[in-house]
């Protein structure tokens, strides 16, 4: 790739930015740019900034150039980097930081897929459970309806089989998970964290 | 041997058959599986994008509820597995969790002391269980069957509790017992996409095709993970194109090849459920569909 270069003002740097982000900051400043996360990782091939682009991004505190990136978004959560950093970086937990912190600025790239993941916990936080044919139902209905149709093959040979589920599921204790979730808001008002 | 058992919410619907196969087998064994009494959604990969404390809080009601019966969690889904398991990793890490914590599972009316054990299957079968007593159970030798094992990303990573990141081994030493012809396989661990698949499609059939592309000449594939299963099984379609090559190869659950071993009954095999269908291969092993 060819070098990027950013017509830097002193307004687009945020020095903090690597200790909002890293639950392990101090690693995350050791960062030198080996690449192993990059070679190591299944989904590099098809992001803006490889994951060794973007510790240099955050090291430099360019908060709004990662924070747009789809980067993040294409991570599967396999934790392959995670046991190869020699720095011992917390990369994984990261870019699951990044994906609550580009939604919580209302800038994240990936929409469809955070829309999906935020379906994902309404449909928890109302059942207990999860359930995959009320997840996409809600989840198309919020995005592209249309789409619907590309994921009928799929629905059709699961529904043959009997593994799509028609009836509702519901735990007994659904009061519990509901009352969790409001506490958890509660707390995370309260104390002004990250969600 | 007695474990609190965590199916997870796919269990209950798209891996039925790995559900039922599972207990079939844990009985043979003579391990029991109680199932948590009124279990939650563990919240998997989706929790820890939207919402921190949720991605522990989740799994940690699990948790309390299983401290309650005193027995160790064995979870068959990869990802219910970590996501059970890094509750007390994260709370060792950061104390002021474990009160945060306490304080959320209180309005369940539920403690979490941190005293219980999380395991997956893979790990009960292979160290609790082992090999031998699976060799005394067989009716019915894998012979001639040969199986890619594949064991998904989060089975074993990022914690490592009962085998390598990389190339693990628990599961081919379970399926070399059972006699099958164990497949060299590179890509054990690497990610099958998880549900990047539906939400970005084009990516997700990649890396399930980099996967499948390297079956060549295998029977079928062995996985231990409902979302693993899924992938590889339900877009071989969309990988045929892209390969520009016809993939056509079942996937089964270990515990389905174990059934198949002990010689259980069809209805606790659920072979009608993978959506590639496993029985034409299965004749090698003298299993035929009249059965």
């Amino acid at each position: 790739m060819a070098l990027q270069s950013f017509n830097l003002t002193r307004e687009m740097l945020d020095h903090s930015f690597a200790e909002t982000v890293a639950p392990d900051k101090e690693k995350l400043l050791t960062c030198i740019q080996c690449g192993t996360c990059t070679a190591s990782c299944p989904t590099a091939y098809a992001m803006e900034y490889t994951p060794r682009q973007l510790w240099r991004l955050i090291q430099v505190g360019l908060r709004d150039e990662v924070l747009r990136s789809d980067t993040f978004w294409l991570c599967t959560t396999c934790y392959s980097c995670t046991i190869r950093c020699p720095r011992g970086i917390s990369v994984t937990e990261t870019m699951a930081t990044l994906k609550r912190l580009s939604v919580a600025e209302g800038v994240e790239k990936k929409d469809r897929s955070a829309r999906f993941y935020e379906t994902f916990m309404d449909v928890v936080r109302d059942t207990g459970r999860m359930h995959e044919t009320l997840l996409m139902l809600r989840w198309l209905l919020r995005t592209n309806p249309l789409q619907a149709f590309s994921f009928a093959p799929l629905g059709l040979a699961l529904l043959r089989r009997g593994k799509m589920p028609l009836r509702p599921i519901s735990i007994k204790g659904v009061d519990q998970i509901r009352a969790m979730y409001a506490k958890v808001r509660e707390m995370e008002e309260k104390e002004e964290i990250l969600r | 041997m007695k474990y609190a058992y965590y199916p997870g919410c796919t269990l209950e619907t798209a891996a039925r058959e790995y559900d039922v196969s599972a207990r079939a087998v844990f009985r043979e064994l003579g391990a029991e599986l109680v199932p948590i009494p009124d279990w939650n959604c563990c919240g998997s990969s989706p929790a820890e994008s939207v919402d921190y404390l949720l991605s522990i809080a989740l799994p940690a009601r699990n948790l309390a509820l299983a401290e309650e019966m005193g027995l160790d969690i064995v979870a068959t889904c990869s990802s219910c597995y970590l996501s059970l398991f890094k509750v007390e990793k994260h709370c060792q890490r950061d104390p002021s969790l474990r009160a945060r914590l306490s304080e959320i599972l209180g309005v369940a009316g539920l403690t979490y002391r941190g005293t219980v054990r999380v395991r997956h299957m893979l790990d009960v079968i292979a160290n609790d269980i082992g090999p031998e007593k699976i060799q005394a159970r067989m009716r019915r030798s894998l012979r001639g069957l040969r199986v890619v094992p594949y064991y998904g990303c989060q089975t074993v990573r990022p914690f490592m509790e009962y085998d390598g990141p990389d190339l693990p081994e628990s599961m081919d030493r379970l399926l070399a017992a059972m006699e099958a012809d164990v497949v060299p396989y590179l890509y054990k661990t690497r990610c099958c996409g998880g549900i990047l698949i539906t939400s970005t499609k084009d990516v997700g059939v990649k890396l399930v095709s980099d996967l499948l592309a390297e079956t060549d000449g295998a029977d079928c594939i062995a996985t231990v993970c409902p979302l693993c299963q899924m992938n590889l099984d339900a877009y071989q379609a969309e990988v045929s194109r892209k390969l520009g090559r016809r993939v056509n190869i079942p996937v089964l659950y270990l515990t389905q090849l174990m059934a198949l071993a002990f010689d259980l009954p069809a209805e606790e095999i659920l072979l009608n459920k993978n959506i590639v269908s496993p029985k034409p291969v299965l004749e090698k092993i003298g299993w035929s569909a009249g059965k």
